[in-house]
């Protein structure tokens, strides 16, 4: 009996409302996919008010002069490490990608970026802007990706404060300045220590610079916590550098 | 239900909503912290439309919305109460239209979706400061306040005219 259950009226309310429930699986479609469509949208249609090419420009002077300043440190770290590890590093490249949206001071810190798995871009991928890290990509559709920035609550990375050696993990605090923990209870370190990424990690590159310690909790137990004034500025960048594998 | 939702093009404006927080435009900001648009658009479509449309289009805005932001935190429950409530409040006594009643409303929906937020954060562990969420509720509430009387009211009084006009 062809279309017998549709004779009860429930029913056929139900398959006449077949264009809301498309609809309906299409808007899931976007919650699993995180914004997957919506955000290539807002993509192409902000294409033309996306930032110009000057700072990209000075992003990558800046570069430069960051890459100067830690040359030295870099050389002692890799002829240490390179009788320890055996990863390779030399396959790593950059792209250069314009800010299209930026969200650094509500309930998500993030950024949405104007390139994505198209350009290589990666989930995992550490993000510099002029000055340093800033943060690392979250997730990718073909024409974007979207940045957890080191400030977001849910941002956790191993650091490394080079004067004395030791290990802590930068946790995002929902504020511009994120919080240092460490591991053992005397640090030794003190405000003006400049944090890096950590020489042994094999998420980020080593020695990105990323901060520096404004001030310290020594009386924190078990061990010390520091607060760290991160030096890209994440709220005044137009582009940033991703790096690719 | 209403006849607002059988206007395409009055269901094509909550479009704006996630264009207006992916362009996050900076001098709507209070402290770095941007209006709830989702609120401000969803008070005056369930007011107008009911309560069943409005707890449809909450559901609606809160699944792209929840696409659009990191981490495992939805929108969507409270986005349906405050369509479902505002739907209920439209339908009863008479009709919403002093600034005043639509920006408690809007501070009222404002602070149930930031409270939750802050609720689903501190639960999954990515609250560790409960400051920095009281700062983000606080300066949201803030300035969806302050938009909501404007922006509310013309969307009322257009969707208004068009539902009485379509009925």
């Amino acid at each position: 009996m062809p279309g017998r259950s549709l004779r009860v009226p429930t029913l056929r309310k139900v398959a006449e409302a077949w264009p809301w429930w498309l609809l309906l699986l299409a808007l899931l479609g976007v919650r699993l996919s995180k914004g997957a469509g919506f955000v290539d949208a807002y993509a192409l249609l902000s294409r033309p008010f996306w930032p110009g090419s000057a700072q990209s420009e000075w992003l990558r002077s800046a570069q430069q002069l960051q890459d100067q300043a830690n040359l030295q440190q870099l050389q002692r770290d890799n002829q240490r490490l390179r009788s320890l590890l055996d990863l390779d590093r030399n396959s790593t490249g950059r792209v250069s990608a314009p800010v299209i949206s930026r969200d650094e001071g509500g309930w998500w810190q993030q950024l949405e970026l104007g390139k994505g798995s198209l350009d290589g871009i990666r989930a995992g991928a550490p993000v510099l802007a002029p000055g340093g890290l800033i943060g690392r990509v979250s997730s990718v559709t073909p024409t974007t990706a979207r940045v957890e920035l080191l400030t977001d609550s849910g941002s956790r990375l191993g650091v490394w404060v080079a004067r004395v050696q030791r290990h802590g993990l930068l946790v995002g605090q929902g504020t511009p300045r994120p919080q240092l923990q460490f591991l053992e209870k005397d640090t030794g370190v003190r405000p003006g220590d400049v944090i890096t990424t950590s020489p042994a990690s094999t998420l980020v590159p080593p020695n990105l610079l990323i901060g520096v310690v404004q001030s310290v909790n020594e009386d924190l137990a078990p061990a010390p916590e520091a607060t760290v004034q991160l030096s890209a500025p994440v709220d005044a960048v137009d582009w940033v550098q991703v790096v690719t594998r | 239900m209403g006849v607002l939702h059988r206007q395409r093009w009055c269901g094509a404006t909550g479009l704006l909503v996630p264009l207006l927080t992916l362009a996050s435009p900076a001098f709507l900001k209070i402290d770095g912290v941007a209006p709830s648009w989702a609120v401000l658009w969803l008070l005056p479509w369930a007011l107008v439309d009911g309560p069943a449309s409005g707890a449809i289009a909450g559901l609606c805005l809160g699944l792209v919305l929840d696409g659009l932001h990191l981490g495992q935190a939805s929108e969507v429950p409270v986005l349906i109460l405050l369509g479902w409530w505002w739907g209920r409040i439209g339908r009863r006594g008479l009709p919403i239209e002093r600034s005043y009643n639509l920006g408690l409303l809007a501070v009222l929906g404002t602070l149930l979706l930031g409270a939750s937020l802050m609720l689903q954060l501190h639960w999954l562990g990515q609250l560790p400061l409960p400051a920095a969420g009281l700062h983000s509720l606080v300066a949201q509430s803030l300035i969806t306040a302050f938009l909501a009387p404007v922006l509310c009211s013309l969307q009322l009084l257009r969707w208004r005219r068009i539902a009485e006009l379509r009925s």
